[in-house]
């Protein structure tokens, strides 16, 4: 049965415009109580689980992204030119065509040989600073660890981060309110970033080899006309722009988790098999990307409520998984607990293609981080990116006592 | 080879609806449709289908 809903003008109102919004909000809750949607500054925002879930498949709705470069101004170059043709801003065949074609590269099959380097990749960054029983955990763990996840993927060296980190976060610069301003050292970074691809390419072209870029290079080589050799770059380009970050946000936000819940952590050092579970937890409670953005392409309706073509919507993934009308005691983190899946990855086509690489990673820093720093809390304030979109810590000294 | 779906993990992404369009679809309500029981000239993108599947919800046998 479809409830009828309120008509747009009566639908709760919420100000995410306004620097102090918060996702975690009473508003939000509030809002979430009195109706599936809320109207905001920058279209709809849909706050409970069944309704993401049905709107993140809905064949109306096409992945929102695309126009941004446009509406900040900037139409030529070489990142508007990416942006533009890269998977997530792309929808049906050619969606469908890419997406076929990275598959391979992104199996759990390929990704399961990489365990070991993560393993060895958290022991190492984390014996940096074990003995002092302090870090910043961003600066020291999450950003390194998220980067050197990556320099695995596309096999460079683990010294290679520093730069690496240093030109994604240049890229990010393009997500934010400041993107035009910004172009110039964006458009420097990409190009870096491009030229790391091209060598990478070349390299498994001359050495043919059977991980990441080898794999999406071997589908460029056998259907051309199905990934060229610009879209197979973009691919590369993407695969980095949109890992880094992403991980390193997450991982702060699961300690934080972890540090307001310290017998959460106590158990997780005594039971590593839960670390994947935990994973999930903490995407449902604390996810990273708050939202995904979609877009109508025609005018429809849904649950009672008329959607204009054009109209954004804000797939309020965090609010709606942690809804007391679905999930008992939904605001409790509880890594044991049975809990229906989140939307952490998205959903639907545009499903976060390297999930499996991100669950994996994340799974085995945690056990590692829970076995070895105990009683972690925070030793100063944490400084955060605004707690809306893509979210995170920038900074989050920590205390604790050396296993 | 038999294709199984485990709907009681699958949630429609249809990741393996793009990987192996010939296999999987989606009927006029939404729901997932797949051929049960297919031949060898499918089976590499079938096997992908089941690689892709981000719940891990497709088991092949045979
Ligand atoms: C904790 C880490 C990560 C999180 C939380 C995350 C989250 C997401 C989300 C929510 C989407 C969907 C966006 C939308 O529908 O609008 C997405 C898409 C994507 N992610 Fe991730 N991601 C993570 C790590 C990674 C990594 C490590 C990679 C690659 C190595 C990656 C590559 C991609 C790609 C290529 C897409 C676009 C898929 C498509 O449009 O078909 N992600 N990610
Ligand atoms: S990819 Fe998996 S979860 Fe998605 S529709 Fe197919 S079987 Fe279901």
């Amino acid at each position: 049965m479809t409830e009828t809903a309120a008509p747009l003008a009566d639908a709760p109102y919420l100000d995410v415009a306004d620097p102090a919004f918060s996702i975690r909000s009473q508003a939000v809750k509030d809002a979430r109580a009195q109706s599936w949607y809320a109207r905001t500054p920058y279209g709809i925002a849909v706050l409970r689980y069944d309704e993401v879930q049905k709107l993140l498949r809905h064949p109306k709705l096409r992945q929102g992204s695309h126009l941004w470069p446009q509406h900040n101004g900037v139409t030529t170059g070489k990142f508007a030119t990416w942006w533009c043709n890269m998977l997530l801003c792309q929808e049906g065949e050619t969606h469908g065509r890419l997406r076929r074609m990275a598959n391979p590269a992104f199996s759990p099959k390929l990704i399961a040989d990489l365990q070991p380097k993560f393993q060895a990749l958290a022991n190492r960054l984390i014996d940096q600073f074990a003995a002092k029983g302090e870090c910043d955990f961003i600066a020291d763990f999450t950003e390194p660890y998220a980067t050197g996840v990556i320099c695995d993927l596309l096999g460079l060296p683990f010294e290679k981060w520093r730069e690496l980190a240093d030109i994604a976060a240049d890229m990010g610069l393009a997500l934010g309110v400041t993107f035009k301003q910004d172009l110039p050292k964006i458009e420097a970074a990409i190009a870096r970033l491009f030229a790391y691809a091209e060598e990478l390419v070349a390299d498994r072209r001359a050495h043919p080899s059977a991980d990441f870029v080898g794999m999406l290079v071997k589908a460029n080589t056998e259907n051309k006309d199905q990934l060229s050799d610009q879209e197979l770059l973009d691919m590369i380009v993407l695969a980095i722009f949109g890992g880094i970050d992403t991980t390193r946000n997450q991982i702060g936000l699961a300690m934080d988790m972890f540090v307001q819940n310290p017998d959460q952590w106590a158990l997780l050092a005594e039971r590593p098999d839960l670390a994947k579970a935990a994973v999930e937890e903490v995407m449902r409670t604390r996810p990273t990307v708050t939202w995904v953005t979609r877009a109508a392409t025609e005018t429809f309706t849904f649950n009672g409520l008329e959607i204009a073509e054009g109209t954004t919507l804000h797939l309020y993934g965090q609010t709606a998984a942690t809804d007391p009308a679905v999930m008992p005691d939904a605001e409790r983190f509880d890594i044991t607990a049975e809990r229906k899946p989140h939307f952490g990855f998205g959903g639907g086509a545009h499903h976060c293609l390297g999930h499996f690489i991100a669950r994996g990673d994340m799974t085995e820093a945690l056990k590692l981080l829970a076995s070895r720093l105990k009683n972690p809390r925070f030793a100063a304030p944490v400084e955060w990116l605004p707690d809306s979109g893509n979210t995170g810590a920038i900074r989050m000294p920590l205390a604790f006592d050396p296993a | 080879m038999k294709v199984h779906v485990d709907m009681s993990i699958c949630l429609l992404h249809g990741q393996c609806v793009i990987a192996a369009p010939e296999v999987f679809s989606f009927d006029d309500d939404g729901g997932l449709v797949w051929v049960k029981e297919i031949g060898e000239d499918l089976r590499a993108d079938t096997e992908a289908a089941a690689d892709a599947c981000p719940e891990q919800a497709i088991v092949l046998e045979g």
